[in-house]
């Protein structure tokens, strides 16, 4: 088993008033074969010996789908790997004597809650504008009553794996939220469960996108290029069709 | 105490029909003036705050995540099973009912099980209605595919996202109540108690995880649906968080634990890799529909996988179990792994793995295809291991993943203390000692969006419930016990991490109370745990203060839990004096090496009621009653 | 009608205004340049062109009534978002890099926007409002391609709006939903050929007039 020694720029920030820095830490002997998050645990117990306190980081599942975890490491949404998360990616990717700068998601939509911990509530917002099909549990028809192509499954699965990271923002050059947003309107607009509410889904989640302070998209594919699950921006184009089909083809404001 | 079921008798097809139709109601008007607590939004929990709001009550929603949407089922791979026979191959809800009690080992109660089957066609409806983007076949119909202890095709999927799917339409329907002002949600709060007033669950006290306040929510019935209890062996599927402390703390208060000793090993998980582990990551049971299991004939072949002739090979589960082959149960599939390595024919740098070979598969199909059904777990494997498992076989071992025990509930899904419902994992119901694949999400769901709403009303009618207030000495009382114990923790100050006492209990249960369990063993957890609650409390180290963001506190509020948990389920696995499902007792074995059951003495659930921190828990029992199914040695030859 | 503000208020609305005005300035250019490349043809082309082009007076006030309102909104609606975007991470990493999705082009939309913005202003200066009664295009083009400094920020700017176009006619497509597998690879190559067409068509204008003159 290989191992590694590593210096660790880490944002250190008590609370959301407080002002943050980086901190230096050492983080010698880690094997390649742990996750990234696994290397930080190592660095927590030591810092837990020592009497300091741990970096504070969310994390859960580790296994890529929970989407709690996330960081900037070396100024990349979830680190260099592509359609890794941040507690898939492992430590074989990096070499003995590297530095890496860890940092919080930054947005202004995402205020830091400690250290790389950030507030996401945002997107709950977002979902609960309109990110739903209003089918009250009891009411549903067989299952197979209405049958739906294949490939639209499919494509409305591509978007509907959206994790809500936050990776999309945080690598947005503009702090924008449309590849989260359009994974949603995308997914729904798609199955034909959807379309009843689909002119009021897309209105109504834009403007709680923007009452947040998320910037615009200025498609520059950079949440394309740092998504987990590799959400392609196709899906924003049919979140703006689907928008001006609700502006002009819809008695919704 | 008598452990009544509240399970009607009669025709079993018609039990939930008839139950249901004796169930108080609660007038739509009424509804309103009804605050319901929902801890936990995994699927039960999420699928519970909907519908409930749904029908008007109030829900107070509490997930320990900033986000309801991270709740742990979302890793669910697999998929559900529904009796929805569509690709009409036999299939019907009393199929999908036997092989639920039978895959149980038979030690479920026959009427719920029952009731899970009957609801998993509407389930699916529901979700499909949801706009859940399952697979289907190129007429555009919904595909199934197999699992493990079936002969029919009945699960449903979402590639290998099922369980985020579900979950995640969960999380929407809970989300358009939240805006409609029916539910209110708070996140990053962990439940520490559970406040009784006159007898009945009437609130809790929790710990709001960004300031550390702690906060007293009241309301007229308290839902719990926080999940299992696989972390107990700090190595385990389960998400970092998953714990049992609020089902634990119910306990304390009056709530029976039921079977603890039934946890399920999955057999399909990614082989430990070295002391830094921190979480096993479970690769879906499905792929044993296109992977064949295999070891070397020899002991000691340290040959690579592809160096190693057809004949030298040992299909094991295809030899021993012609009919159901790799598709046998998760306890089967799983005690087998460890007879094989226990042989001394494991394979990879420690031993403990079994080859789950694509090779054949990717022949017969062809590689787009495999790419199709397992794409995403193929590139999850890799991107853990460095392997492709397109060209190499997978490497597999198994890992805690679901615990079938829980607080015992009466077929309203009730605790034994009134007004106190538990869902999903965290009780103890439709599973038996062993979980079926893909039955997982269907239990949850079911609880949460077809059992509770009618049977949390017919509590609600029936019942006087006054007002209480936040002032009231329960809540005063669980508050001061909650800010105690927090207190305490801080104060140990000792030289020992939190998780490194955490890591020395999950090797002492995985050694002794995992896949294998002898009498010495479990004498020798119950002997250490205590010893190892003593090292906890005077040894441990918590930094950090009470009044801030403090993750290593809240690791060690779960953890103190666990200790006490730990010895629950030794004592639990000791006392029953047989094997069954996930409960392995090496010494209650046919000469097959498969579980011996003692239906004469142990057709039961045992059920345990917490007598003090220094006293013996008490062991009640509920018989199980079989009418409809004729216990069998389970056989998957 | 309060509905339609609302709707191109929004952030999305507002890249429609972006992506349908920026199209709008596509076909100018192309137009333009179409124009513009008589020269090859010799200078009494050229000048025909631009006769020809006058004769259509009416029109043409129209079409630059149209460009202008175009450039209002194009430009007040690009300074919004470049505010907004701006202000929309108050705190920026010390360390950001890119992940492979932008391009120079994209990266730099609003500063080539400013900077075309200064050269329009500079063009029209000394090609629409500098031309004298019974001056030639031509004779006009000759006298300001004299100046080697009017050479230099003339091509530079060409390479300016070329790097802007390159990235922006995919980009409209995108913001419009005019995407699909089928066409969008075809329609990201256009885009930069459109763009190298553009610096090259327009930039290499003035050396030939200077060779010619």
């Amino acid at each position: 088993m290989a191992t590694i020694n590593l210096t660790l720029k880490v944002w250190r920030q008590k609370g959301q008033k407080d002002k943050g820095r980086l901190e230096t830490l050492p983080a010698p002997g880690i094997s390649t074969d742990m996750s990234f998050l696994e290397m930080l645990d190592v660095v927590n117990e030591r810092l837990t010996l020592e009497g300091k306190e741990p970096v504070a980081f969310d994390h859960d599942c580790r296994e890529g789908i929970c989407g709690m975890c996330g960081a900037m490491v070396n100024g990349l949404a979830h680190g260099p790997e592509r359609g890794t998360t941040l507690c898939q990616l492992h430590m074989r990717h990096f070499r003995d004597g590297d530095t890496l700068m860890i940092e919080p998601w930054r947005a202004r939509a995402f205020k830091v809650v400690k250290d790389l911990v950030v507030d996401r509530s945002a997107f709950d917002k977002i979902i609960a504008a309109g990110g739903y099909v209003s089918a009250s549990t009891g009411g549903a028809q067989d299952a197979n009553a209405i049958p739906v192509p294949m490939e639209t499954a499919e494509e409305a699965m591509d978007a509907a794996q959206c994790i809500g990271c936050g990776a999309c923002v945080a690598s947005c050059p503009n702090a924008s939220a449309m590849l989260f947003m359009s994974a949603k309107v995308s997914h729904l607009a798609l199955m034909p469960q959807g379309r009843p509410e689909a002119a009021r889904r897309v209105l109504a989640m834009l403007r709680a996108a923007d009452a947040c302070g998320f910037g615009n998209c200025s498609n520059e594919r950079e949440c394309e290029a740092k998504c987990p699950k590799e959400i392609k921006i196709t899906h924003i184009a049919r979140m703006n069709r689907e928008y001006m089909k609700a502006v002009f083809g819809s008695a919704r404001e | 105490m008598k452990l009544e079921s509240h399970a009607p008798g009669g025709p079993i097809e018609t039990r939930w029909s008839r139950h249901k139709n004796q169930i108080k109601l609660v007038n739509p008007a009424n509804k309103r003036k009804y605050d319901i607590i929902v801890v936990g939004t995994g699927l039960a929990g999420g699928s519970a705050a909907a519908s409930l709001a749904e029908l008007g009550y109030n829900v107070k929603a509490f997930c320990i995540q900033d986000s309801p949407r991270r709740a742990h089922s979302i890793a669910a791979q697999g998929g559900i099973n529904a009796a929805k026979n569509y690709p009409n191959d036999g299939d019907s809800v009393w199929r999908l009912f036997y092989d639920t009690v039978k895959g149980g080992d038979f030690r479920a109660r026959e009427s719920n099980v029952y009731r899970l089957a009957e609801i998993s066609t509407a389930i699916i409806d529901h979700c499909v209605a949801q706009g859940i983007p399952f697979a289907r076949d190129y007429g555009g119909l919904l595909a199934n595919r197999s699992f493990g202890g079936a002969q029919v095709s009945r699960t449903f999927y979402a590639r290998g996202q099922t369980g985020q799917q579900l979950l995640l339409c969960c999380y929407q329907g809970m989300m358009r109540q939240v805006a409609a002002g029916k539910v209110t949600m708070f996140p990053r709060r962990e439940m520490l108690d559970l406040v009784i007033v006159d007898g009945k669950a009437r609130g809790i006290v929790a710990r709001n995880l960004v300031t550390g306040e702690l906060e007293r929510h009241a309301g007229h019935a308290v839902v719990l649906a926080t999940g299992g209890y696989g972390n107990v062996f700090y190595l385990s599927t389960n998400a970092m968080a998953s714990n049992v402390t609020a089902a634990w703390r119910c306990h304390k208060r009056g709530a029976l634990f039921a079977n603890p000793c039934y946890t399920q090993i999955h057999p399909t998980c990614i082989p430990v890799s070295g002391g830094h582990q921190s979480k096993l990551t479970l690769m879906s049971e499905s792929l044993r529909n296109d992977g064949r299991v295999w070891v070397p004939k020899k002991q000691g072949d340290t040959r690579a996988a592809a160096d190693i002739p057809e004949d030298e090979r040992d299909y094991y589960l295809e030899r021993k179990y012609p009919s159901f082959g790799n598709l046998v149960p998760r306890d089967v599939a799983s005690r087998n792994a460890k007879q094989v390595c226990d042989e001394g024919r494991g394979v990879g740098a420690t031993g403990l793995a079994v080859y789950l070979d694509f090779r054949d598969a990717i022949q017969r199909d062809g590689r787009a295809t495999i790419e199709r059904k397992y794409g995403n777990l193929f590139a999850m494997y890799e991107k853990i291991t460095a392997d492709d498992p397109y060209t190499t076989p997978m490497m597999i071992y198994p890992a805690i993943h679901y615990t079938m025990g829980g607080l015992w509930v009466d077929y309203n899904l009730m605790s034994t203390i009134p007004g106190l419902f538990v869902l999903g994992e965290a009780n103890f119901s439709d599973h038996g000692a062993n979980r079926l694949g893909a039955s997982a999400l269907m239990q949850g769901l079911a609880d949460g969006y077809f059992v509770i709403p009618y049977t949390i009303g017919g509590y609600l009618a029936g019942t006087a419930l006054p007002q209480v207030s936040l002032e009231h000495a329960a809540f005063k009382d669980a508050e001061s016990g909650a800010k105690e114990q927090t207190r305490r923790l801080l104060a140990i100050q000792g030289r020992r991490t939190v998780d490194d006492i955490h890591r020395a209990l999950g090797r002492l249960l995985w050694d002794n109370c995992g896949m294998g369990r002898n009498d010495q063993g479990l004498q020798e957890v119950l002997q250490k745990v205590p010893e190892l609650r003593d090292e906890f409390w005077k040894n441990a180290l918590v930094p950090g203060g009470a009044d801030d963001f403090n993750q290593s506190l809240e690791k060690a509020g779960r953890v103190a839990d666990f200790l006490e948990f730990a010895g629950l389920m030794a004592k639990d696995a000791l006392t029953r004096r047989e094997s069954c499902g996930g409960h392995f007792n090496e010494a209650f074995q046919t000469e097959e090496n498969e579980a011996l059951r003692d239906d004469e003495n142990f057709c039961h659930v045992a059920a345990w009621e917490y007598k003090g921190p220094d006293a013996e828990p008490e062991r009640h029992v509920e018989p199980l009653v079989f009418e409809n199914v004729t216990l069998a040695q389970r056989s998957y030859k | 009608m309060l509905w339609v503000l609302r709707a191109f208020s929004s952030s999305v609305g507002k890249k429609f205004l972006m992506a349908a005005t920026g199209l709008g300035f596509c076909s100018f250019l192309a137009a333009h340049l179409a124009g513009n490349l008589t020269v090859y043809w010799g200078f009494d082309a050229f000048n025909s062109y631009a006769e020809h082009l006058h004769a259509l007076d009416p029109l043409v006030k129209f079409a630059e009534l149209g460009l202008l309102t175009m450039a209002l909104i194009h430009i007040a609606t690009g300074l919004t978002l470049f505010y907004q975007n701006w202000t929309s991470r108050p705190v920026r990493c010390q360390v950001k890099r890119a992940a492979g999705g932008r391009t120079l082009f994209s990266a730099t939309m609003p500063y080539t926007g400013l900077l075309i913005l200064a050269f329009v202003a500079l063009h029209l200066i000394t090609f629409k409002f500098a031309k004298g009664a019974e001056e030639t295009v031509s004779q006009l083009a000759s006298s300001v391609f004299a100046n080697p400094l009017y050479v230099g920020i003339y091509t530079v700017g060409m390479l300016v709006v070329g790097s802007h176009v390159a990235h922006g006619l995919w980009s409209a497509f995108q913001t419009l939903g005019l995407s699909h597998p089928k066409y969008t690879p075809a329609v990201e190559k256009l885009s930069l050929l459109f763009g190298l067409v553009v610096a090259l068509g327009f930039g290499s204008l003035p050396f030939f007039i200077v060779l010619m003159s």
